[in-house]
């Protein structure tokens, strides 16, 4: 019996260490943004400055970015909307998923999601253990499986995030990966598509209205720059200092 | 101008001379033009004299000092009209300044108007022309090359050459200098052009070639070339006594056949009409072939840049530059951004201009800069790069924006310059902005109280929320957690951790069920020796031997930490000896299971003495 409760102590201690981490990852709310580093609100202040300078492209990545960490921030969606309008562009469809899962910021879900999981751990091995407060454990377990469906499914949610991109530049989507064919239809400024291939310095994108075909990496931003993003994509300045 | 119109042209004027006879000339009279009228050092303007009659060398290039004349294209038209033939003979010079000023170039013949041509020392906006001769204006503090003439290799048969035209033959490393590369093609000898020119050797860099080159008419030692010239910035990458060498593919006609005796027909001018590939292959005396022609070697000497004095913030930037700064807005409200702009203009590598521009200001949020060229020739040598930061003022109040600066290495002056911006200053106002400012932690109570909207919906004059002036809390990556790899150990490493206590839960579990089990299989020894009691009692030989066995067995696998049920005859024989009481009881618990021995009471009361006996003694030992 006292290893479980060494086994237990270690596993509460874990829970501690990984709570801590997460506090320091996000750091303390009125320290400045260093170099390099992303925040909601200087990425949403960016985007209205682009956008007060007549640069909707600029404008969009912006809040498109300030959107991944402030999923929930209204004046985000209603810039974002604005800008989006004013350029005549169609309102975004979002799957039911990313409609209903994006309740906050993607990080903080998952170190929820972490929770759940441990809450439903230890609950499942305590009823393991002993009878006592059979309801409890129960209970614990059930609210820490949500917690962690609600992870899963935000993980699952922000995968399509890792395939958006910006139109930085009004360009035409092609039939192949050359500019040498005739185009096949026209890709507004700041439209957000998935890219789904890529080719010889061209990406195979999709729309808002499922319509696929070919355009230069170049005339593309990622919305969440990363090692996957296609290569020669624009890599506009968007970091805060 | 087409080969074979050229050769077709010449072989008309030696027919028409021949058969026609003598032609009327009208009488001589010139006309000259020369565009552009205004250019900057390192530009050429192109001057065309056209004067009536067959004969160019009726017209000669104008002397003017300070201005180079090269003649690059010659042309002939003969005109018959109502049996009256006249010609026309024009000819264009490349002019090259030397210096700055305004030139006034004389008319080349009667009829002739003179012409003014107005250098300026750097960007070709020179002072209006002046009359009455050559006025030179001040002279540039460091004189500038214009492109010479390379000199002119041509290949053994005449047929093409690649020649260099650059300003100057000693630059330092990083230093981007014009440069002309003019490939000259003998109508009707080449083929065709099968590669763009490129360097020989890795000690220098081209700027990207155009696909469609300037053609021009130019006639050497007597001959017509169309000539081919690429305009492009070219820059050493390492120091040194270097030289240089442009080449480029080519395909030319070769010929095959004898040539005809020269002095055909007693006219020398008509050797190059026999030797002309045209004709021979027209006769099927002439094939192609692949070639590549090279320009001379241009010797330079590329120097370093000097480590000294070289400033901290150096990017690298060699020429000539100047700087100059301003902002969008000197009166903005907190929270408004405002654009600071930093101009640099000039001549030289401006793939190198490069700026942090304002970093960790006090009292102002800054963002990174973009950066805009507006080039102002051809090659982006010489134009004007912007940068742009947006920076926001935190706090209300007179707030001043620091000088910027911009270093550079000067190739004419051989140091570096830093160049300073004066600052600016920008009123901040605190009460009623433009976009309303509202912290991050006042726009989320507004939220929640107020359906998502901000106080009062409020919209700036472009349809915009107001600004966050709070940054909040900062994360280095926009990838989620979920899919980093560092942060993907977490969960993976919990997981592990619980289903680690789960089986050894499990297997302490399985442990003690099975110890369970056998406390049932072995009952206690207070139990047996009851049993034991009850068999002595009923005269029950078999039970009281058998009770005895299990009695002493268990004994027995507490001290030797067995499996009670492992223990056997043999095994107590072994340890104990046959002799031994232990070893007697398992004998007769045997026989009176299979053999049905029968005990008196006294036996039965000294056997259970001895078996309690033995039991304490084991539970002793």
């Amino acid at each position: 019996m006292n290893r479980l409760k060494l086994a237990l102590s270690l596993g509460v201690a874990f829970l501690g260490v990984a709570a801590i981490g997460s506090a320091s990852a996000a750091g303390p709310a009125d320290r400045p943004a260093t170099p390099s580093a992303y925040s909601a609100p200087a990425l949403y202040d960016l985007g209205n400055f682009y956008a007060r300078a007549g640069r909707p492209a600029m404008a969009v990545l912006n809040y498109e970015r300030a959107r991944v960490l402030a999923p929930t921030e209204p004046d985000v969606q209603k810039n974002l909307s604005h800008v989006r309008e004013s350029l005549g562009l169609p309102a975004p469809h979002p799957g039911w998923l990313s409609q209903h899962d994006r309740l906050a910021n993607p990080n903080t879900l998952y170190w929820i999601g972490i929770l759940g999981l441990a809450i439903t751990g230890v609950a499942l091995l305590r009823r393991r253990v002993s009878s006592k407060q059979p309801a409890l454990l129960a209970a614990g377990a059930v609210v820490g499986s949500l917690l962690m469906a609600l992870g899963l499914c935000d993980a699952i949610a922000t995968a399509s995030t890792l395939h958006e991109y910006v139109v930085m530049a009004a360009t035409a989507a092609r039939t192949s990966p050359t500019s040498a064919v005739e185009p096949l239809f026209a890709v507004p400024l700041a439209e957000v598509v998935h890219v789904r291939d890529q080719h010889q310095g061209f990406a195979l994108i999709r729309d808002s209205q499922g319509r696929e075909g070919w355009v230069a990496n170049a005339d593309l931003a990622p919305v969440i720059p990363s090692i996957g993003n296609i290569t020669g994509a624009s890599t506009p300045p968007e970091a805060p200092r | 101008m087409n080969p074979f119109r050229t050769t077709t042209l010449a072989a008309m004027v030696v027919v028409a001379t021949l058969m026609a006879g003598a032609v009327q000339v009208a009488e001589a009279a010139a006309t000259q033009r020369i565009e552009p009228t205004q250019i900057g050092m390192g530009e050429s303007a192109r001057l065309t004299i056209a004067a009536s009659g067959g004969d160019a060398s009726a017209i000669s290039p104008p002397m003017v000092a300070g201005l180079e004349f090269i003649a690059v294209a010659q042309s002939q038209r003969i005109e018959s009209i109502n049996g009256v033939s006249s010609a026309s003979t024009s000819v264009t010079y490349q002019v090259i300044p030397q210096e700055a000023g305004v030139f006034t170039i004389p008319g080349s013949g009667s009829g002739s108007s003179p012409v003014v041509l107005t250098v300026s020392p750097s960007n070709g906006q020179g002072s209006a022309a002046a009359s009455g001769g050559s006025v030179r204006l001040t002279a540039p503090s460091a004189r500038q090359s214009a492109l010479p003439a390379g000199s002119t290799r041509v290949t053994a048969n005449g047929a093409a050459f690649v020649r260099l035209r650059l300003p100057k033959h000693e630059l330092y490393v990083g230093e981007t200098i014009p440069v002309d590369i003019q490939v000259g093609m003998r109508d009707g000898f080449v083929a065709s052009l099968n590669g763009l020119p490129t360097l020989n050797g890795d000690a220098f860099t081209l700027e990207k070639l155009s696909s469609q080159p300037q053609r021009a008419e130019e006639i050497i030692d007597g001959r017509p070339y169309t000539v081919l010239t690429w305009h492009s910035a070219l820059a050493a990458v390492k120091p040194g006594e270097l030289a240089l060498t442009v080449e480029t593919p080519l395909t030319v006609r070769m010929r095959t056949a004898a040539r005809p005796d020269a002095g055909f027909l007693g006219e020398a001018g008509l050797d190059d009409l026999f030797s002309d590939p045209m004709f021979q292959n027209f006769f099927g005396a002439s094939t192609e072939k692949e070639i590549t022609v090279a320009s001379a070697p241009t010797a330079f000497s590329v120097f370093a840049l000097p480590a000294h004095d070289r400033p901290a913030d150096f990017s690298g930037a060699v020429g000539s530059f100047s700087i100059s700064s301003d902002i969008s807005d000197d009166k903005v409200a907190a929270g408004d951004p405002v654009t600071l702009r930093l101009r640099v203009s000039g001549t030289g590598n401006f793939d190198r201009v490069t700026t942090p521009m304002l970093h960790d200001v006090e009292h102002w949020k800054t963002y990174a800069p973009t950066a805009k060229f507006k080039a102002e020739d051809d090659i982006g040598h010489r134009g004007e790069k912007t940068f742009e930061q947006p920076v926001i003022a935190t706090r209300p109040g007179t707030q001043s924006l620091p000088a910027l600066t911009f270093s550079w290495f000067d190739p004419n002056s051989r140091r570096y310059v830093v160049a300073r911006t004066s600052p600016l200053s920008v009123a901040i106002t605190a009460g009623a902005p433009a976009s309303q400012v509202v912290s991050t932690a006042s726009l989320a109570a507004a939220s929640s109280n107020n359906n998502g909207d901000s106080p009062a919906g409020y919209r700036d004059d472009h349809g915009l929320r107001p600004d966050h002036v709070v940054i909040g809390s900062a994360t280095a990556s926009l990838l989620p957690h979920y899919y980093q790899p560092a942060y993907m150990a977490v969960p993976s490493f919990l997981l592990a951790a619980l289903s680690g206590a789960w089986f050894w839960i499990r297997r302490r579990e399985q442990n003690a069920s099975a110890e369970a089990a056998r406390a049932n299989e072995f009952p206690q020894t207070e139990a047996l020796l009851a049993s034991m009691e009850e068999a002595r009692a009923a005269g029950d030989t078999t039970r009281f031997f058998h009770t005895a066995r299990l009695a002493l067995r268990g004994a027995l696998a507490s001290q030797w930490q067995v499996n009670p049920a492992s223990i056997t005859l043999a095994d107590v024989e072994t340890r104990l000896g046959a002799s031994s009481v232990t070893a007697r009881v398992f004998k007769l618990a045997d026989e009176a299971a299979y053999a049905g021995t029968r005990l008196t009471p006294a036996d039965f009361q000294w056997w259970r003495q001895l078996v309690l006996r033995e039991i304490s003694n084991e539970a002793m030992s």
